[in-house]
């Protein structure tokens, strides 16, 4: 409870915790409002917005709802964005955590493929694993993870580095404990608060990534997504502008509300810090 | 006798996560000029509290309420100074302040009342991060006359002199900083006054020394400059707050020795902050005991020492492994 | 029979490119039930040998023999096995303990570990260690960082026992404490190593704890032996440079006992 209160300490986590969470809400309530496939034709093709109180924001060029394709690709970005960041950060810290605490060989090994995976531009890596594996949901975060690991590995190393110095490390090494053991109960626990200070830029990166993928068509086909539409509207774009604009709004928002929420988490764990 | 410095009922609260943790519970003790007086404690007993309250230092956040009140002898009419007004957002408190002023003792005339007061900014507060010994490069807020100022009047050695001295800023600078800041002094006087500060802490090879970064020094060297860049602009009053409890028993001797040779030296005024007995009583006039926040035994070093009016005094002493006595340690296990 | 002997042991280390020796042809040797004190200044290598007998950093040359046994043989698993004899206590046990951990936690590692007892028996376990140590069981659910410097020393001490070692190194065990507490955990030290017959290898620069609880004594000087001996007759009357220099350096508090 203390800690929410801190966090909602500024005006802009306040923004963004409500944006994200209209985010949630919108994903979650998807299939409650939008029961069905958000796909089926529900009515006439290029229905302008607020003309048909059932259709509000109108329909595209095949005549799909687009406000139900809005929230069902709410889900989506939400869900690829979080599993992909969860699946980059889970690598990096693991790698980062192996590097820093074994040092030598291993240390040396893990970080040239770090390098090489950094040394390739992300989004190009993305596209390159995604056209050969083919689009799939699970295909496009792993996709993104692969891409985006590369930061929080080198933020855990240089952690590692220096919490494998104290006393702590030591202490546990005293009592006979397994150094793979200490490394991942003992250190990484310790060296993640900056690992996980990177999670919203990470998270909005993964967002933008799977959009972009989708625009190209490389998404999921069976699933809607705000870049596709974007993709779809594009088509369209002096008729109805509106149709690439409204998930083009719902995507910066939800990158902005992720960057703000993520900028409020930091700001509150550095006040904690800086009282204890 | 006139007091130099006047401390009544002083009560310091800090707050964390919203609670208030009371840190000193009416503090009141006088110091007179010249004098050395050590504050011991344990950990928790508010003697660093008290320190940095006394030289301005304190946390922004704390509560204050009471008095502190300096006559500075160097100038020529006695001023006073009241000390609790640290944080802007406790300025309220200057009217308690003045009220609580006046029913202390004549010679120490009732701080709102008087046009010759002034006060520690908080600002002072801050830049002691950064800068070494308590060198000051901004000015208080109130200046009516002269204020008592952090460095010029006060000279601060911390415990650890790696957080105290700044490690990318040559040693010399650091100390010429302080004095060019605080005596008018050209760059060049102020290199040639740190000079001579550092063959006064005997610093080997003062000459290289001044050009050397703090990591290039071991610690008791690393404490010599700090004292040195405490004592650049000629304070009245030093205070050493645990400043030789990092350092080994050799090394701490050592500095003991410098503190002492210096205080004498210069007429400074000493308050010196310790865990340990043993060492206060070999460098004081006078033992103030704190525990848990209150002022509970005051008295000449003698008088703790051999004949303690408080059974925590005697426990004090009594803990205390010297070569000189028999250890009260249980060595035979008559108890489990 | 020693429980550790160690013969010429050296460390080198580089200081702006030139190598030196933080511990240069250190031999010394403790008995069982023996406290063996390391004095010196900072920087006289005591620490390093600490480091070193505890394997957490390896000598450059030199032998530990450890209960009869060449310790420096041993690596992998057959080194964390013997750990359980050869324990240590840090300075700041806020440092030497995860500082996310309760102290239940902190006792249960070891005994775990080693498999000294089962996860049933554990709590049992951890609250017969905590009352050794002269601590209220009800202690063991907080966390490390909400408990005073004592208690913690206390666990820590606890934490070292729990194997059932017959050597503990103290490095600055209670140099950090405030002088009440410190006479009680060392007469909790002495106390074990009546009851438990352990040894310790007691590092500290403060002759009068030393004169307190040692049996002997070796000073050090910039990683070399200065002298050795009867810890009590070595501080009344030093031979060495440096251990004049150390008993000068000791406050003295003359006190007219009535």
């Amino acid at each position: 409870m203390k800690r929410l209160r801190r966090f909602l300490h500024t005006p802009e986590a306040i923004a963004g915790a409500f944006i994200l969470a209209l985010l949630l809400v919108m994903a979650l309530t998807a299939p409650l409002f939008f029961p069905g496939d958000p796909q089926a034709i529900a009515g006439p093709a290029l229905l302008p917005p607020f003309q048909d109180w059932s259709l509000p924001l109108g329909t595209d060029r095949l005549g799909r709802d687009v406000l139900a394709e809005l929230f069902h690709g709410a889900r989506t970005s939400l869900a690829v964005g979080l599993a992909a960041a969860a699946a980059a950060l889970l690598i990096g810290a693991v790698v980062g955590t192996l590097a820093g605490f074994a040092g030598g060989l291993v240390d040396e090994a893990l970080m040239r493929i770090t390098d090489a995976f950094q040394t390739v531009p992300s989004f190009l890596l993305a596209l390159a694993f995604v056209s050969i594996i083919g689009p799939s949901l699970g295909v496009v975060v792993a996709a993104i993870a692969l891409s985006a690991w590369t930061g929080p590995a080198r933020v855990a190393r240089a952690e590692v580095l220096s919490i494998r110095e104290r006393d702590c490390v030591a202490g546990a090494r005293v009592i006979g404990m397994h150094p793979l053991e200490i490394a991942f109960r003992e250190v990484l626990p310790n060296a993640l608060p900056p690992v996980l200070a990177l999670s919203s830029v990470i998270v909005a990166a993964a967002i933008l990534t799977e959009a972009a993928l989708s625009f190209l068509g490389l998404g999921d086909p069976n699933r809607v997504t705000w870049g596709g539409m974007i993709a779809e509207g594009r088509a369209v774009l002096r008729t109805a502008p509106l149709l690439s604009i409204v998930p083009g709004v719902a995507l910066m928002l939800t990158v902005l509300g992720v960057y703000l929420a993520g900028e409020g988490v930091v700001e509150s764990t550095a006040v904690r810090r800086s009282l204890s | 006798m006139t007091a130099l410095l006047s401390i009544r009922d002083l009560r310091i609260a800090y707050r964390r996560d919203g609670i208030e943790v009371p840190a000193l519970k009416g503090v009141s003790l006088d110091m007179e000029a010249g004098e050395r007086l050590a504050i011991i404690g344990e950990s928790g007993s508010g003697k660093s509290t008290l320190a940095l309250a006394v030289a301005g230092l304190l946390a922004r956040g704390s509560e204050i309420d009471g008095t502190i009140n300096w006559k500075i002898p160097k100038s020529q009419a006695p001023h006073s100074f009241a000390l609790p007004s640290v944080l802007p957002d406790i300025s309220p408190t200057r009217g308690e302040i003045s009220s609580s002023a006046a029913g202390s003792p004549p010679a120490t005339p009732a701080v709102g009342e008087t046009d010759r007061d002034s006060s520690i900014s908080p600002q002072v507060g801050e830049m002691s991060g950064r800068t070494e010994g308590g060198a000051v490069e901004r000015q208080p807020f109130h200046l009516h006359d002269r204020p008592l100022l952090l460095g010029r009047d006060i000279g601060f050695v911390f415990q650890d002199p790696s957080s105290s001295l700044d490690p990318v800023m040559p040693i010399g600078k650091q100390i010429a900083e302080v004095a060019r800041t605080h005596l008018d002094l050209t760059w060049r006087e102020a290199y040639a006054k740190a000079k001579t500060l550092l063959q006064r802490v005997r610093l080997p090879d003062p000459d290289s020394a001044l050009h050397a970064y703090p990591h290039q020094l071991s610690g008791g060297q690393k404490q010599r400059v700090a004292i040195a860049a405490a004592i650049a602009a000629g304070p009245k009053i030093l205070i050493a707050d645990e400043a030789t409890s990092a350092l080994d028993t050799i090394v701490q001797a050592e500095i003991v020795a410098l503190i002492r040779r210096l205080v004498s030296e210069d007429g400074m005024t000493l308050i010196f902050i310790s865990h340990d007995i043993a060492l206060a009583a070999s460098l004081a006039d006078r033992i103030a005991v704190l525990r848990r926040g209150e002022l509970i035994e005051l008295g000449e070093t003698s008088q703790i020492v051999n004949a303690p009016q408080q059974a925590y005094t005697r426990a004090l002493l009594d803990a205390h492994l010297g070569l000189d006595a028999e250890p009260q340690l249980d060595r035979q296990g008559t108890s489990a | 029979m020693s429980v550790l002997a160690v013969t010429n042991l050296t460390k080198r280390y580089h200081r702006g490119g030139k190598p030196f020796a933080a511990v240069d042809e250190v031999s010394f040797d403790v008995g069982p039930a023996e406290t063996l004190a390391l004095a010196g200044p900072s920087g006289s290598g005591k620490s390093t040998i600490a480091r070193l007998v505890l394997r957490l950093i390896e000598p450059d040359a030199g032998r530990i023999d450890f209960e009869g046994a060449n310790f420096l043989a041993l690596s992998g698993a057959a080194l964390r096995a013997r750990r359980a004899r050869l324990q240590m206590v840090f300075q700041d046990p806020l440092a030497a303990f995860n500082p996310r951990a309760t102290v239940a936690r902190v006792l249960d590692d070891p005994l775990r570990i080693h498999g000294i007892a089962p996860r049933s028996e554990r709590p049992h376990r951890i609250a017969a260690l905590l009352e050794r140590v002269g601590l209220d069981t009800g202690l063991a659910a907080r966390a490390i960082h909400e408990i005073s410097g004592g208690q913690r020393q206390r666990v820590a001490i606890a934490r070292a026992i729990a194997t059932r070692p017959s050597l503990i190194v103290l490095d600055e065990a209670v140099s950090a404490l405030d002088v009440s507490v410190r006479g009680q955990i060392l007469e909790l030290l002495l106390d074990l190593q009546r009851q438990e017959r352990i040894a310790y290898l007691f590092i500290s620069h403060d002759l009068g704890v030393i004169r307190a609880v040692a049996d002997r004594v070796v000073i050090l000087d910039a990683g070399r032996i200065a002298e050795s001996g009867d810890a009590r007759a070595v501080i009344a009357d030093p031979q060495s440079a440096v251990g004049k220099a150390l008993v000068a350096a000791m406050p003295k508090l003359i006190r007219n006992r009535p």
